[in-house]
């Protein structure tokens, strides 16, 4: 993964001058956190006197993350390292669609279907997905789940959509 | 001494405790029910069998199943939490040996030696070792958080708000010092979580901190659900990444003979001897501690064998003593959170969210109200012990066709299993939504190296250390020597300090030598 004359070049969006850029990317993220920290508890009040106001605190633990953002940015420049790691967009977009489509689900549809409908569409983040046994598994484990939380659990879980219940 | 009996023999009367069950359809009769054993075996049941799945690591395994202690009482609840713990333990090291896949960290070496036997036809004996040795260092740790716990609660009752703070940095340094990889990273994760358990309400004046009058986060990020998204959500999405199916050489050959013959036994009781002691030791000091005990006691049998080539090839010994080791730190590991409140390590961590949830503040005064509570655990831990001895050997079928589920059916199961948990804390959508994003946060933060498990350890002493810290300025009247000045905090910021500069300095001399290699070429 070192930068060899003949792979730094390849497909590299950083300017030259970053060797890191794992780091140096890491630790401007690290920094912009930091910073919208700052702006984000800028209204809370400071110190009184000798006694902590509701803003110290996270102003001192945000300003302590940006000057380590810094760090780790320095390390980036200064240190010979990975290029950007390579990102894959199927796995995590249909997860998350996955997890959106169940909480936007599970107050209206009730869990039934919010948890069918989130296992199908979980399952299309990998490519190796058979839907036959995609379709059994999925109504297993929706069964399993019904019966576990609300009864053998006794969380109060809404099974039904409302229509259906009224 | 015998208060260590009183207090013992106190846990086991919790563990025992039989409950009265009269269910209708048997028109009156009462059933008494072990409920807390009970709780015991299904929480170590189901933690082996999570913690069995390939790619799921302890941490992962014990987020998942926060959601299903919630609805017991605190006792039941906790050692229930406590036997998901060993149970993932135990089965991280059943994949180990039996697919080469450490489920965690602390199983990674051994899946050295036990794979190379399970290939050898031994699998058996090197899961019967491994429980076996487990099951002695679970005793032995038992009794050293027995004969501990009592004096280290009451030099923690001693402590005021400056030793605390002070304790809680040196924790928090340690966790560093023991972290793999970077430690400005380790460092930048720690203050990340941190800042994150500041959002919500402060608890002197009531004002809404970063909360941005979004309701759910009014009272802060949710513990549960911050875990659930940073290690059930990131892992599975990582794990996609990887392509979970490509490289998993699972053991054809049935697996029989459970039972070590004589000569393995005579070959492995020193070890795991030797692996109990350094895994105790090593879990009581915060940071990764069963991590760090099992490699070490690796590295030491392989140091003192006679026979340090068959290492790697199948050695009893390298089975036994990781193995060993690994147990008495994850139970020793409990000392530093039931007589101080400070969890050393994220797993620990986790149980200080389930003990909040739950209305318990974890500390010495816990130890002195609640005392049921905390020696009900200790006694706990020994049964769960003794539990996975007898019955895991008899279900290693069961685990070993538990590893032949497909990745492909195993991570949409989770999603819908966490985001249920998720939702059924609070019964709040938006509970879930959160989980997801900080699912994505963690799959970035493990693409550039970060590891999420310290954030969790930051996030978790947030608030306490923003209370000592206050505390003790306040005290001091404003004066930060204070936590120079007094001698037990003196002492314990020394210590932080003298590791810190011992842990950055190799690794800028290493770095500075990489820069040196590269301005001469």
């Amino acid at each position: 993964m070192n930068a060899t004359p003949g792979q730094a070049p390849v497909k590299s969006i950083m300017p030259k001058w970053v060797r890191n850029e794992q780091d140096f990317v890491g630790g401007i993220a690290m920094m912009a956190i930091a910073a919208f920290a700052l702006w984000a508890s800028s209204d809370l009040q400071g110190m009184r006197g000798f006694s902590f106001g509701a803003g110290t605190a996270p102003r001192m633990f945000a300003t302590l993350l940006l000057i380590l953002g810094a760090g780790i940015t320095a390390v980036g420049i200064f240190t010979e390292g990975q290029h950007l790691a390579k990102y894959h967009w199927r796995g995590p977009f249909f997860v998350t669609l996955a997890i959106l489509s169940f909480s936007q689900t599970i107050r209206s549809m009730g869990m039934i279907f919010a948890a069918m409908t989130s296992f199908l569409i979980a399952a299309c983040g990998s490519a190796e997905t058979k839907w036959v046994e995609t379709i059994i598994v999925g109504a297993c484990l929706t069964a399993f789940c019904a019966l576990l939380f609300p009864y053998a659990l006794g969380l109060p879980l809404q099974l039904l959509p409302t229509f259906m219940i009224r | 001494m015998g208060d260590v009996f009183s207090n013992l023999g106190l846990g086991f009367g919790v563990v025992f405790q039989f409950v009265q069950w009269t269910p209708a359809f048997l028109g009156g009769t009462s059933i008494p029910i072990p409920v807390n054993i009970l709780l015991c075996l299904i929480g170590a049941l189901v933690g082996t069998l999570v913690g069995v799945l390939p790619g799921i690591g302890t941490i992962a395994t014990v987020a998942m199943l926060l959601p299903i202690t919630f609805g017991l009482p605190p006792v039941g609840a906790l050692i229930m939490l406590a036997g998901i713990y060993y149970g993932a333990q135990y089965g991280g090291s059943t994949t180990s040996i039996l697919v080469n896949i450490p489920g965690e960290a602390g199983s990674v070496v051994t899946a050295l030696d036990g794979f190379q036997m399970a290939k050898q036809g031994r699998a058996g004996p090197a899961l019967a070792i491994a429980a076996i040795g487990s099951f002695f260092a679970g005793c032995v740790a038992t009794v050293l958080i027995a004969v501990l716990g009592a004096p280290l609660t009451k030099l923690a009752l001693a402590f005021g708000p400056a030793e605390y703070f002070s304790l809680m940095v040196l924790g928090l340094i340690f966790a560093v010092v023991l972290a793999k990889g970077s430690v400005l990273k380790a460092i930048a994760m720690i203050v990340l979580g941190l800042l994150l358990s500041m959002v919500g309400s402060d608890i002197e004046t009531g004002a809404s901190r970063m909360a941005f009058n979004i309701p759910e986060l009014a009272d802060g990020l949710g513990f549960a659900t911050l875990a659930m998204g940073l290690f059930g959500f990131a892992e599975i999405i990582r794990n996609l990444d990887a392509g979970g199916e490509s490289d998993r050489q699972l053991v054809q050959n049935k697996v029989s003979g459970l039972m070590p013959t004589a000569k393995d036994l005579k070959d492995s009781a020193p070890a795991i001897g030797r692996g109990t002691v350094l895994g105790s030791i090593l879990g009581i000091l915060p940071g990764g501690g069963a991590v760090i005990a099992s490699f070490a006691a690796y590295t030491l049998e392989k140091k003192i064998s006679k026979t340090p080539q068959k290492f790697g090839r199948g050695a009893i010994q390298g089975v036994a003593a990781p193995e060993s080791a690994n147990n008495a730190a994850a139970q020793t590991s409990f000392i530093p959170l039931l007589t101080l409140g400070i969890p050393p390590n994220a797993v620990m961590a986790l149980m200080v969210g389930a003990m909040t949830i739950h209305g318990i503040v974890p500390g010495p005064q816990v130890m002195q109200k609640q005392p049921d509570l905390v020696w009900g655990m200790i006694a706990s831990m020994w049964v769960g012990n003794l539990m996975l001895l007898i019955i895991n050997l008899p279900l290693v079928g069961i685990w070993v066709r538990l590893l032949r589920v497909p990745y492909r059916l195993m991570f949409p199961s989770i999603v819908i299993f966490c985001s249920i948990g998720i939702y059924s804390v609070n019964n709040a959508p938006t509970d879930v939504i959160i989980a997801g994003i900080f699912g994505l946060i963690g799959y970035w933060l493990i693409k550039h190296d970060f590891e999420p498990a310290p954030l969790l350890l930051g996030m978790v002493l947030g608030p306490l250390m923003e209370e000592n810290l206050r505390r003790a300025l306040l005290i001091s009247r404003g004066d930060w020597s204070v936590f120079v000045t007094r001698p037990v905090s003196a002492v314990l910021m020394a210590i932080a300090a003298a590791l810190l500069v011992l842990t950055v300095l190799p690794a800028l001399r290493k770095k500075r030598d990489e820069v040196f290699v590269e301005s001469e070429n």
